[in-house]
């Protein structure tokens, strides 16, 4: 079937099968996704992107329903000035994600940061979906207030 | 090994990408729908996906000319609606948002359960209508919706017309405990009435869609009265198994009188189990074990209850 979205900015006509799962359209098709795993239903979080702005597993969407999306890899956020912010939010707590799952907590650690979720068990339910360990949850939440003042910074700089 | 293995899956994939592609039916109401499902009565219904994606075989599908109907466009099965009595979701509304509209008003028992998934991740796509009706596996939330004494409204095809019928979600399990809908026949909305049972247990343990031979889930609900309880219900949830509800078990929980002691608690836990295995024979000791420090653990919380509640 023909698929018309948009991914990373980019306007494709893809021609796919009707239930592939978007991950591995970025693996395959696209030849993009450097972490976008496909894990065979495992729900192992990796695959993590964003469809119309909101965080989710790619392996969960099926071609059909990204007729009209937008998708943002992590291919695409890292070019964002978003990523920038929370490369610095990475910096100021001293933690990072590991290689395996950097990709994935990335994009929801923005995400976060973008709804401005403060409750500590949210942060932490959120970030759940993603089942490796690498990270202390001290430093997941510390990640997302940091990640929360650089960006109220920018704002009160921009009002100045 | 695990090359070998990956190989052979690839090799599969790339056999069988190409020639399974589904054809997808999008209706926007119910009419096209009943049309559609006339025409493909083996069709699958595709809610939110999270169930069916999520299964190691999903994708390629071996299944040639497979039909597939997406209930995404069909507005009515999107809208919620509520008064003093119950609530009334369409069976595409998301479990997000059954908790954000709801999270004031529905019982807790049906919050815990949605909380038990996690992340919002999976709760923003997978439908309250989805989580009933999956075929192979039972999810928590029919014996969640059972222990609320929740009806659902099925539509179905009979003589070529759609017909619709109200029911209690207990009157839909089969022999085995899964939740069976005639030929065609779809979920369309569900009416969870507002709750005032002061006793609402959920507990889940294991993985429901990754490791369903170990996962366990008990949701019990009731009223505590004078040191009884008053219209008790628990139902149990065995993922590969299926859901577990008896009357009688519900009789045997208002017969007590609390707190119970330890022999009383082991005569409960045989007549549970006594119940379990005539209906059941593939329960796994994980399975047992865990069962059994669930119910511990609701009762022992309604010894708590018993002791501490004003004395009348």
């Amino acid at each position: 079937m023909k698929v018309d979205c948009t991914i990373d900015g980019k306007t494709l006509s893809l021609s796919l099968n009707s239930d592939k799962p978007l991950s591995l359209i970025i693996n395959e098709n696209l030849g993009a996704g450097s972490g976008t795993n496909h894990c065979n239903g495992s729900l192992c979080g990796l695959c993590a992107v964003l469809v119309d702005g909101k965080p989710t597993l790619s392996c969960l969407v099926p071609a059909f329903e990204l007729r009209g999306k937008e998708v943002q890899t992590f291919d695409g956020f890292r070019r964002t000035k978003a990523f920038k912010d929370l490369e610095k939010a990475y910096d100021a707590v001293g933690a990072y994600p590991c290689s395996d799952c950097y990709e994935a907590r990335s994009i929801i650690f923005h995400s976060l940061i973008a709804d401005d979720v403060t409750d500590r068990s949210e942060i932490l339910k959120e970030l759940s979906v993603i089942k490796c360990s690498c990270m202390d949850p001290d430093d997941q939440v510390a990640i997302v207030k940091q990640g929360m003042a650089i960006r109220s910074g920018k704002r009160v700089r921009r009002i100045q | 090994m695990l090359d070998g293995y990956s190989s052979q899956a690839s090799m599969d994939r790339n056999i069988y990408e190409g020639l399974s592609s589904p054809n997808i039916h999008t209706p926007h109401n119910m009419a096209e729908y009943a049309s559609i499902i006339t025409h493909y009565p083996e069709a699958e219904l595709w809610a939110g996906g999270t169930f069916l994606m999520s299964r190691p075989d999903s994708y390629p599908s071996r299944k040639m000319g497979r039909e597939i109907i997406s209930l995404a466009s069909m507005e009515e099965l999107h809208r919620f609606q509520r008064n003093d009595r119950f609530a009334e979701f369409g069976a595409m509304v998301t479990l997000d948002e059954v908790m954000s509209t709801g999270k004031a008003v529905l019982p807790k028992v049906l919050l815990d359960n949605i909380r038990s998934i996690g992340s919002r991740l999976i709760t923003r796509k997978a439908t309250i209508g989805g989580a009933i009706a999956t075929r192979e596996l039972s999810t928590t939330f029919p014996g969640t919706l059972i222990s609320l004494d929740a009806t659902v409204e099925i539509r179905f095809i009979r003589k070529k017309r759609l017909h619709s019928r109200w029911m209690q979600l207990t009157r839909m399990l089969d022999k085995n405990g899964k939740v069976s809908l005639p030929p065609g026949g779809m979920i369309s909305r569900i009416r969870i009435s507002f709750s005032d049972k002061d006793c609402q247990y959920f507990t889940s343990i294991g993985s429901v869609l990754s490791r369903p031979s170990e996962a366990v889930a008990i949701a019990f609900t009731a009223s505590m009265d004078q040191d009884v309880l008053d219209n008790p219900t628990i139902a149990f949830t065995y993922p590969d198994i299926g859901i577990l509800y008896s009357r009688d078990i519900d009789n045997i929980f208002s017969s007590l009188r609390f707190p119970l002691d330890e022999g009383e608690f082991r005569s409960l836990e045989q007549i549970v189990f006594t119940f379990i295995d005539s209906s059941i024979q593939e329960l796994s000791r994980l399975q047992r074990a865990r069962t059994s420090g669930i119910l511990r653990a609701i009762i022992d919380d309604l010894n708590e209850k018993s002791l501490t509640s004003p004395a009348s």
